[in-house]
């Protein structure tokens, strides 16, 4: 080892000498720019010419297809899944935010207990919630009771909410953590009451991670393959499901494209219309 | 607002909420563990006696142990991969002085950001039209490009806070660019690489939206074969697969967790 490790240095040397001044950190950058790009950005992009098929008997002829009522019906579903799924999960999230900021020293404890689930793969945390409402699961053994949530909308909202709970607390919680305890106290000091302190400093001073926990939960909801495929029916089909099925089942790389490039248009429009309200940039800095 | 303060009626209310939050956070997994070690042939929670039976079926059964071997090797490799581009990428980025640098390092959180399944169909047309076959090539790709955002972060926020004054004087001894590297800046970022490369292990090794238009036949993994035998009944062989899916991700996922507090 001792006798090789001089002639290892100097040719890793001699390797960095050469590559100094060649190589800067902006090679660096574009290389990992190049990657992303040529894997993904591309790949992406191409599903635009794949949908509109100009050059072909029936150009945009997967467009017209995509108007018919059920494809509509995924799309405002998918909408109307992800906000409700948003207010619940909010509404949660601030619950427990709440108690990690103010209610509690083992803030190391239950912050594991929030990440944890998210280290566990999606299909398992379906899965369990699979089995929790199923007629013949565990429930129904302990309690007598058969849920007959299956396959319904409340079942998927249930499942939506939970596997995106831990992407919501952690912005709220650094929002409500950041927040100066002298304010608490001067408002308490000042004679407002607890509900009063909560309502006027401290939700208002929580509302940039609480905007963005929402943001990240709708886009992650709306665009969600699993939750409907598992715990849904036929009733409950998003558009994931659609663009999935549309390959999958019948083959039809066009059509599933123009599905794919529809979503992505109504997802940056309603993140423009977002934009209005909230400032997307000072948004996405709080993440 | 202490954690010592009297319990009021007030904070009872809290804590039994927090306490009904968690159950719902938690609960779902907690029971898929418990009944897996059912003796009866349905998923139910084992009331007479634990039994290991589903896992000797999960042994037996060439097909299940070849999805574990596939999900392995993919996110052994994607991982590899996933962490050498991410570090080169977080250095560039990181060191590197170009217009719109905030703006233009949002590209390469994309991955994490669009929807799984369009990310599936773009990349299966994608690999199909440049000849590149299903299975190993497609998933190891796939899962590196999905999985890059994670290191990407994760080195990035580490050589933000490293103190560069370190490199400078190594070169001013002496040591060259090579040996800087070797000696110096790879040491103290190196815990912030290996923490993001597990990551992204679990990442890949949970995978499954995309993963399912990626695969080929015999290339099925753990998380597809689990969702096709959802799909065909319930048995608790597949809780099994899942208790073996949870212990590897979380073995993995807390020795990252470790390193990179360390």
């Amino acid at each position: 080892m001792s006798t090789s490790r001089p002639t290892v240095d100097g040719v890793t040397g001699s390797i960095g000498e050469f590559v100094e001044g060649r190589i800067t950190n902006s090679h660096l950058a574009l290389f990992g720019l190049g990657f992303v790009g040529v894997f993904f950005v591309l790949p992406i992009l191409l599903l635009v010419p794949e949908s509109l098929a100009f050059g072909t008997g029936e150009p945009l002829q997967a467009y017209r297809r995509a108007t018919r009522g059920i494809y509509v019906d995924a799309f405002v579903r998918s909408f109307l899944y992800g906000i409700v799924t948003t207010a619940v999960t909010l509404a949660l999230a601030y619950l427990l935010s709440y108690f990690m900021a103010f209610g509690t020293k083992r803030v190391r404890l239950t912050m594991t207990l929030v990440i944890v689930p998210l280290w566990i793969a999606y299909i398992v945390r379906y899965f369990g919630i699979l089995l929790f409402l199923s007629p013949a699961g565990p429930f129904a053994d302990l309690t007598g009771i058969e849920p007959s949530l299956l396959f319904t909308t409340p079942a998927v909202i249930i499942g939506l909410s939970n596997v995106y709970l831990p992407f919501a607390v952690l912005p709220i919680y650094n929002s409500l953590n950041a927040i100066d305890g002298e304010l608490i106290s001067a408002s308490r000091v000042l004679g407002a009451s607890q509900w009063r302190t909560l309502a006027a400093v401290v939700f208002p001073l929580s509302l940039p991670g609480l905007v963005a926990a929402g943001l990240i939960v709708f886009i992650l909801a709306a665009g969600s393959f699993l939750g409907p495929a598992v715990l849904g029916g036929p009733n409950q089909t998003m558009i994931a499901n659609e663009i999935a099925g549309a390959f999958l089942n019948n083959f039809n790389i066009r059509f599933a494209s123009a599905l794919a490039v529809i979503y992505s248009i109504l997802l940056v429009g309603a993140l423009l219309v977002f934009n209005t309200v909230f400032d997307l940039r000072e948004v996405l800095g709080n993440i | 607002m202490s954690g010592r303060s009297l319990p009021s009626p007030r904070r009872v209310g809290l804590l039994a909420a927090v306490v009904a939050v968690f159950a719902f956070l938690l609960v779902p997994v907690i029971i898929v563990v418990i009944t897996s070690f059912t003796p009866q042939s349905f998923p139910g929670i084992p009331q007479e006696g634990l039994s290991l039976r589903w896992y000797g079926e999960l042994l037996a059964d060439e097909s299940l142990l070849n999805a574990l071997k596939v999900s392995l090797i993919v996110a052994t490799a994607s991982s590899i991969l996933s962490a050498i581009i991410g570090t080169i990428a977080a250095f560039g980025f990181v060191r590197g002085e170009f217009p719109y640098k905030e703006q233009i390092s949002t590209i390469m959180l994309l991955p994490m950001i669009i929807s799984p399944v369009i990310t599936g169909i773009a990349l299966v047309r994608y690999f199909g039209s440049l000849s590149l076959p299903s299975g190993y090539p497609a998933l190891i790709l796939g899962h590196t490009v999905l999985s890059l955002p994670y290191v990407f972060l994760l080195v990035r926020s580490e050589l933000v806070t490293y103190d560069k004054d370190l490199e400078r004087a190594s070169r001013v001894l002496g040591a060259g660019p090579a040996a800087t590297f070797r000696h110096v800046t790879g040491p103290i970022i190196s815990p912030a690489i290996i923490a993001g490369s597990f990551i992204a292990f679990v990442v890949s090794f949970g995978e499954f939206t995309a993963t399912q238009f990626l695969i080929s036949p015999g290339t099925s993994t753990v998380p597809v074969v689990i969702y096709t035998m959802l799909r065909t009944g319930l048995t608790p062989t597949i809780n099994a697969l899942s208790v073996v899916l949870i212990v590897v991700m979380l073995v993995v996922a807390l020795s990252s967790r470790r390193l990179s507090s360390a």
